[in-house]
């Protein structure tokens, strides 16, 4: 006959702490590292836009992020923008600069694509359109979300790069060509993968797709 | 894995030169003090000891309070003088305020750099010549803006014929910046160090103490030229 034996406390203790800890384990790889969690996808179909020829959505790993593009700020600028998204140009362009919760820069075409990533030349990259000049506004406020064209130290050398600003930086007024402002992805915008302890990032995110809602 | 190696390396070297304030004008631990949308300048203060330069020649410390709240009207009141057009005709855009500026280890109160818009002051520099010097840095702005208005062989044939520049600002030891009482073509004793010194001297007299200058040129025509001279290419400035 087999005599049940009980469990001690310490035991019991031990039990409980490595059920927590595969708990705790699950909850981590599966809802903690989830980084895209709490974020909410926003369908571009579902609203109603005053002039829906303006706005382009950028599908990130966190989902959607809904732009309105601004001719009439900076027109030969959002021309050159939305004829490469057209093109489909920036569909897998890396974030391959990023200022944790101040600024994200995509948009190197011949080096900062995530299929063949140059990490030493990426962010010198040309579209081969040549340059653009800048369109700069002394008025416009570089308000959290603003989407402007990176440059070079000197006026006048945008080409297809672009960075999304994560808040307000009224010092970039008058500095650089205001795109666009994005209206709806801002939080998806702030989970793009930052560098460890540089601006540069290795393995970056990246564009999914992005293109003209019409 | 070498190459990664050296790649995390190139990163670490960045680290602290990411923020929005560096991308603009390449100096680190700067902040915002003030966005003065009048005149279209932005200060900057350093929060941080800086070092720039291509052979990280220029030095300055962080900027204290105190000293900063001290010396920002005095640096403001002076910058008023000039209009938002003119400013950005010279190219003037960031004001970058911090102590104990040094350029190859020579202490100065102000650095210029037309093409990065900026002009460094150090807060901390000799208050009896502070405010005059700002104008000085400022025409350095000026000659490298407009040259064509500013030719150093034009204005050395102001000087007498024994005279002679020497080969560079700082090749000499005539760095007194009190005015002469008696001018004799040059207003201080850094005005012979070389011509574009000697313009931004008489500029800056023009700005900040002008009866005391033309008061002084009526007896002395190598002075009274330079100063048409000077006035000559300011109004060709604000002709464009």
């Amino acid at each position: 006959m087999i005599n049940k034996i009980k469990a001690s406390t310490s035991e019991k203790i031990l039990f409980v702490f490595l059920i927590l800890l595969i708990i705790f384990s699950f909850s981590f790889v599966f809802i903690i590292k989830n980084k895209c969690l709490f974020i909410e996808n926003i369908d571009p179909k579902k609203i109603n836009f005053k002039n829906p020829s303006n706005i382009v959505v950028m599908n990130i790993e966190c989902g959607n992020v809904i732009i309105e593009l601004m001719p009439e700020m900076s027109p030969n600028s959002v021309k050159r923008f939305k004829y490469f998204i057209k093109k489909g140009s920036y569909n897998g362009s890396t974030f391959y600069r990023v200022v944790k919760d101040t600024l994200v820069q995509a948009g190197d075409l011949e080096f900062g694509n995530i299929e063949n990533i140059n990490y030493y030349k990426v962010g010198s990259g040309r579209s081969m359109l040549g340059n653009l000049n800048s369109e700069l506004n002394d008025n416009y406020q570089f308000i959290e979300g603003t989407v402007a064209l990176a440059r070079g130290d000197e006026f006048n050398t945008e080409d297809s790069e672009f960075f999304i600003i994560l808040k307000n930086i009224p010092l970039y007024t008058g500095e650089y060509t205001p795109v666009g402002k994005v209206i709806y992805g801002l939080d998806a915008l702030k989970k793009i993968k930052a560098g460890n302890k540089s601006e540069y990032v290795l393995r970056p995110d990246y564009i999914n797709y992005f293109k003209l809602l019409r | 894995m070498r190459l990664l190696v050296v790649l995390l390396l190139v990163l670490q070297v960045n680290s602290l030169q990411a923020d929005e304030i560096f991308n603009l004008i390449k100096i680190p631990n700067l902040e915002v003090y003030k966005i003065d949308n009048n005149q279209g300048l932005k200060y900057l203060n350093s929060k941080q000891n800086f070092i720039i330069g291509v052979k990280n020649n220029i030095k300055c410390e962080k900027a204290n309070k105190t000293n900063l709240a001290n010396t920002f009207s005095i640096i403001e009141r002076n910058l008023e003088k000039y209009d938002a057009k003119f400013l950005k005709k010279i190219n003037l855009r960031f004001i970058v305020l911090c102590e104990n500026l040094y350029i190859s280890e020579i202490n100065t109160a102000g650095i210029p750099d037309y093409k990065k818009r900026t002009l460094i002051l150090d807060i901390n520099f000799e208050k009896k010549y502070f405010e005059r010097v700002i104008h000085h840095e400022i025409f350095h702005l000026v000659y490298d803006s407009f040259k064509e208005f500013f030719n150093d062989k034009t204005w050395s044939d102001f000087n007498k014929k024994s005279f002679k520049y020497a080969e560079c600002s700082t090749c000499s030891d005539r760095l007194n910046l009190d005015l002469y009482d008696n001018t004799d073509g040059f207003v201080t004793e850094y005005s012979k160090s070389i011509p574009s010194e000697d313009m931004a001297e008489v500029f800056s007299f023009l700005i900040f103490d002008r009866i005391n200058l033309e008061n002084k040129s009526k007896n002395d025509p190598i002075l009274l030229n330079k100063i048409n001279y000077i006035k000559s290419g300011l109004d060709k400035i604000n002709k464009l």
